[in-house]
């Protein structure tokens, strides 16, 4: 097979958003849909046809060199391996089935051109993170997805929070962007390369203490993209784009980009035991905190933003603890029931006549049933309902913290479980207050289009079955994925630890599942109190930079501005200004437009030179 | 006898210059200019530069200054002799007549000290033959620049003067 | 020589004087051209004398420079003068001030 077939993957959803910027406004409605989805649908066959390509370490490919000089050498090159052929096929699939739903939820909208464009210049530019050979092309990427997220997340600019929220997101990802640079510049300046197997192979020639410093950079700008502790608080703004959008992006794919950035540089990764305990906590703590400000939240979107960043606080965590196989599997399978609660989101939103918050929503189980199905599948993966595909994945997880017997080890993987029952706990309240009493809204349903609903059963597939792609052995599985992405599977334990750890793991389940079965099965109103409000903020987070860093910041700024730049610059400049203005006045008068005062001058000047010649005669 | 005519033309000089530069009315200071030069070329004579006073006689008090009167009188910018209907009073013909009488009195004698034009007055004197020859000799580059001055001059005349006629045309047009 | 050189210079300095009093003091366009031509008047007398003293023809040729010199610029500064009084109906200097600042 021809490798440069891997060329057209990232080349064909560029095509379709290039086209749809530039002459979508003229094409047919229809045809803008058609010609995103296509694209992005091409591109999901295309990695089916060149899945051989990625076996036996992968296929590299070089489209032209893009940037050569003194020994920094960057291609359009592409590397085709089992970790980034995996990922490849998740995006391009999901993002299939999420371009097929857009075009129904965006049915009427006025921008569709503009919304086209952007979603399939981000699956071109997320397709250049996942295939990138070298880390430049990772980083245009990189940037790319972020600007595409903030073009989206601001897509309906008309509204000023939306645009405030698509700046948020794009500054606060910046701030990652940053250290992911510095690392990037770093790891040029030090081996010379940028070429993302080679730093691999080479990462054991660094220097030891060099490389916890560079790993943490990475973790920087991994936690900007993923939405971790501490540059969380842009994801559940974030919210404010089209429910495709929040699908696609911040819940399926971008917002992974941070997993898969730590998961390809693993082995320089997992040189630095620092580095790795430091990535584990933060996915630890970022767990535990999403899940805790998911409990309160009350805007459906909302909720599963913090539950996304929860889920991803767990893939950090699997990096963290050392399994790139679970890490990516908790991903995959992530994106899929995560997609599909989103994508249901936004169908039930419809279904409510466009409302968000779910205390106005209920009831919706009569209104369409078999929404309800799908999303108790989306609900129960996100749980993790023993059996369902996030069970398995989040499971392995833990199971690798706890196998690794550290003390450290044995606190995250106490998190976890912990924050297991959480999530449980949350996602039942969502399923609960959304579909069950009475339908407590009082605006009528839109029109669901039925591209809304029939895109969902085969994500609900994929969720619920996407554990058996790494099932354990002790399920009866083989560890799939691990082989496929050649790391070493995970540690057998002694069988009554397994059984102990699914027992705890389901009894985690149910103690989530039942204080919600008991409170919120009823609708009742709940009285708002300090702590509820403290976790709905998000732990105050927001204030929390506002006064740390934003009002000194402004603070510093104005300073510059009024006094620095206002005061002493340009009264330097405007005060010589002034000056001359003002000299300048009274030479100004000399200019009488008289010609006998101007011969005058003349005179002048002559007796002048007349009288220095005497002086110069006489002595 | 020659010094003293130099004193006294000199005297005329300056009076009938200052006579000159003082007239309100612009016809009456040509015509004592034109005095004070015919003083001044009586001085050039005695100085030894026969040629140069005939052309400052013929060139400036003949030439220019009839410029000068002509255009004063185009542009009718002597102040109104023919309101009073009178005519110029002693007061200003006497000054003048006085200026030219002992111009005309020092031409005269001047032609009785050297009835012959020869070389009495002045000790030394160019002829217009010695002067011919040097100026179209050592000089003869300048005089080819002189001469091309004088044609841009022509020029530049010409069109300062036409310009505003193109203009009436425009206006005729518009 | 028939008189002390600097005799001849103390005329001519008077005379360029009163030229220049002419340019500077008069008003007239007129006026101030004449005060023009007095002081170059007085320049010529200059270089004639200069002839008289040293003997030489040179001063004498460039006298006649002048006068070349002179025709050529009274010719332009009249045709102004005309042009100048076709525009302001008049020939004070005082009213052509735009060049004032």
């Amino acid at each position: 097979m021809d490798s440069r077939l891997l060329l057209l993957l990232i080349i064909l959803p560029l095509t379709g958003g290039v086209l749809n910027a530039c002459f979508g406004c003229r094409l047919p409605r229809q045809m803008r849909a058609l010609l995103a989805i296509s694209s992005v649908l091409a591109s999901f066959v295309l990695t089916l046809i060149c899945w051989p390509l990625a076996a036996d370490g992968g296929t590299q490919v070089t489209l032209f060199t893009w940037l050569k000089s003194s020994g920094l050498q960057a291609d359009i090159g592409l590397f085709f391996d089992p970790l980034a052929a995996s990922m490849t096929l998740m995006v391009t699939g999901v993002a299939s089935l999420i371009h097929i739903y857009a075009a129904g939820y965006m049915e009427y909208e006025e921008d569709q051109a503009r919304f086209f464009a952007l979603l399939n210049l981000f699956v071109f530019a997320m397709l250049c993170i996942l295939l990138a050979d070298n880390l430049l092309l990772l980083f245009l990427g990189w940037e790319g997805v972020g600007f595409c997220s903030y073009g989206l997340i601001g897509f309906w600019y008309q509204k000023k929070e939306n645009a405030l929220a698509g700046r948020k997101a794009f500054i606060v990802t910046r701030i990652g962007d940053l250290f992911f640079t510095i690392a990037l510049l770093w790891l040029f300046a030090l081996l010379g390369t940028v070429n993302i197997a080679e730093i691999n192979l080479r990462a054991t020639e660094l220097d030891p203490l060099l490389i916890t410093p560079l790993v943490l950079l990475l973790l920087g700008g991994a936690c900007g993209k993923s939405a971790q502790l501490p540059l969380m608080t842009w994801l559940p703004d974030a919210m404010a784009g089209p429910t495709p959008v929040s699908a696609l992006i911040h819940a399926a794919t971008m917002v992974t980009a941070g997993v898969y950035l730590l998961c390809r540089l693993f082995p320089l990764v997992s040189l630095s035991s620092v580095g790795m305990a430091t990535i584990a906590c933060i996915g630890a703590a970022t767990a535990l905190y999403a899940a805790s400000c998911a409990l309160e939240q009350r805007e459906i979107k909302r909720v599963l933003a913090y539950s996304t960043m929860s889920q991803i606080g767990y893939m950090f965590m699997a990096v963290g603890v050392g399994s790139v196989a679970a890490a990516i599997n908790h991903l995959l399978v992530h994106a899929f029931f995560k997609a599909l609660l989103f994508m249901g989101a936004g169908a039930l939103i419809h279904l409510a006549g466009g409302e968000n918050d779910i205390f106005k929503m209920g009831g919706l189980k009569q209104k369409n049933p078999f929404l309800f199905w799908l999303f108790l599948i989306g609900i129960l993966c996100l749980a993790g309902a023993p059996l369902t595909g996030g069970f398995f994945s989040k499971d392995a997880i833990l199971l690798t913290a706890f196998s690794r017997g550290d003390g450290l080890s044995a606190i995250l993987w106490g998190v976890g479980v912990f924050t297991a029952g959480l999530t449980s706990f949350y996602s039942f309240r969502l399923l609960y207050l959304v579909f069950f009493g009475d339908y407590r809204g009082d605006k009528s349903a839109h029109h669901l289009s039925p591209l809304l609903i029939w895109t969902l059963p085969l994500l609900a597939l994929l969720g619920l079955f996407g554990g058996l792609i790494n099932l354990p052995h002790f399920y009866g599985g083989s560890e799939m994925l691990s082989h496929w992405l050649g790391v070493a599977p995970a540690l057998e334990l002694p069988l009554p630890t397994e059984i102990g750890l699914l027992a705890l793991m389901t009894l985690f389940f149910v103690a989530g599942w039942l204080p919600a079965h008991l409170f919120y099965r009823k609708y009742q109103p709940e009285a708002e109190t300090p702590w509820r409000r403290f976790l709905l903020q998000g732990w105050r987070f927001d204030a929390l930079y506002e006064r740390v860093i934003l009002q000194p910041y402004r603070f510093v700024a104005n300073f510059c501005w009024i006094g620095g730049d206002k005061a002493l610059i340009d009264g330097v400049i405007e005060g010589i200004g002034r000056t001359l203005l003002h000299w300048g006045g009274y030479f100004r008068q000399l200019a009488t437009g008289q010609v006998s005062f101007y011969l005058q001058g003349f005179a002048w000047g002559l007796l002048l030179m007349l009288g220095w010649l005497l002086l110069k005669a006489v002595t | 006898m020659a010094t003293w005519i130099f004193y006294i033309l000199g005297a005329v000089a300056v009076i009938a210059t200052a006579m000159a530069v003082t007239r309100r009315n612009p016809v009456h200071a040509v015509i004592y200019l034109v005095n004070s030069f015919f003083a001044l070329a009586l001085i050039f004579y005695l100085l030894g530069a026969p040629l140069v006073a005939a052309w400052e006689v013929i060139i400036y008090a003949g030439a220019i200054m009839v410029l000068f009167l002509f255009i004063i009188m185009m542009l009718e910018l002597s102040p109104g002799e023919d309101a009073d209907r009178k005519g110029p009073g002693p007061l200003q013909w006497l000054p003048v007549l006085l200026i030219g009488g002992s111009l005309l009195a020092c031409t005269l004698l001047m032609l009785q000290l050297d009835p012959g034009g020869g070389q009495e007055l002045p000790h030394w004197y160019a002829s217009p033959r010695d002067f011919g020859y040097a100026l179209f000799h050592e000089y003869a580059l300048a005089v080819e620049v002189v001469s091309f001055q004088l044609l841009f001059a022509a020029v530049g005349a010409f069109y300062v003067g036409r310009a505003d006629e193109r203009k009436e045309k425009m206006g005729d047009a518009t | 020589m028939i008189v002390p050189f600097h005799h001849l210079l103390v005329l001519a300095t008077l005379l360029f004087l009163l030229g220049l009093m002419a340019v500077l003091v008069r008003r007239n366009l007129i006026m101030i051209l004449i005060g023009v031509e007095i002081m170059l008047n007085a320049a010529g007398l200059v270089l004639v004398g200069a002839s008289a003293l040293w003997q030489q023809i040179d001063g004498q040729v460039l006298v006649i420079f002048l006068m070349a010199l002179t025709s050529a610029e009274v010719s332009i500064s009249l045709a102004m003068v005309v042009y100048l009084n076709r525009r302001k109906k008049t020939v004070d200097v005082r009213a052509f001030d735009e060049l004032r600042g």
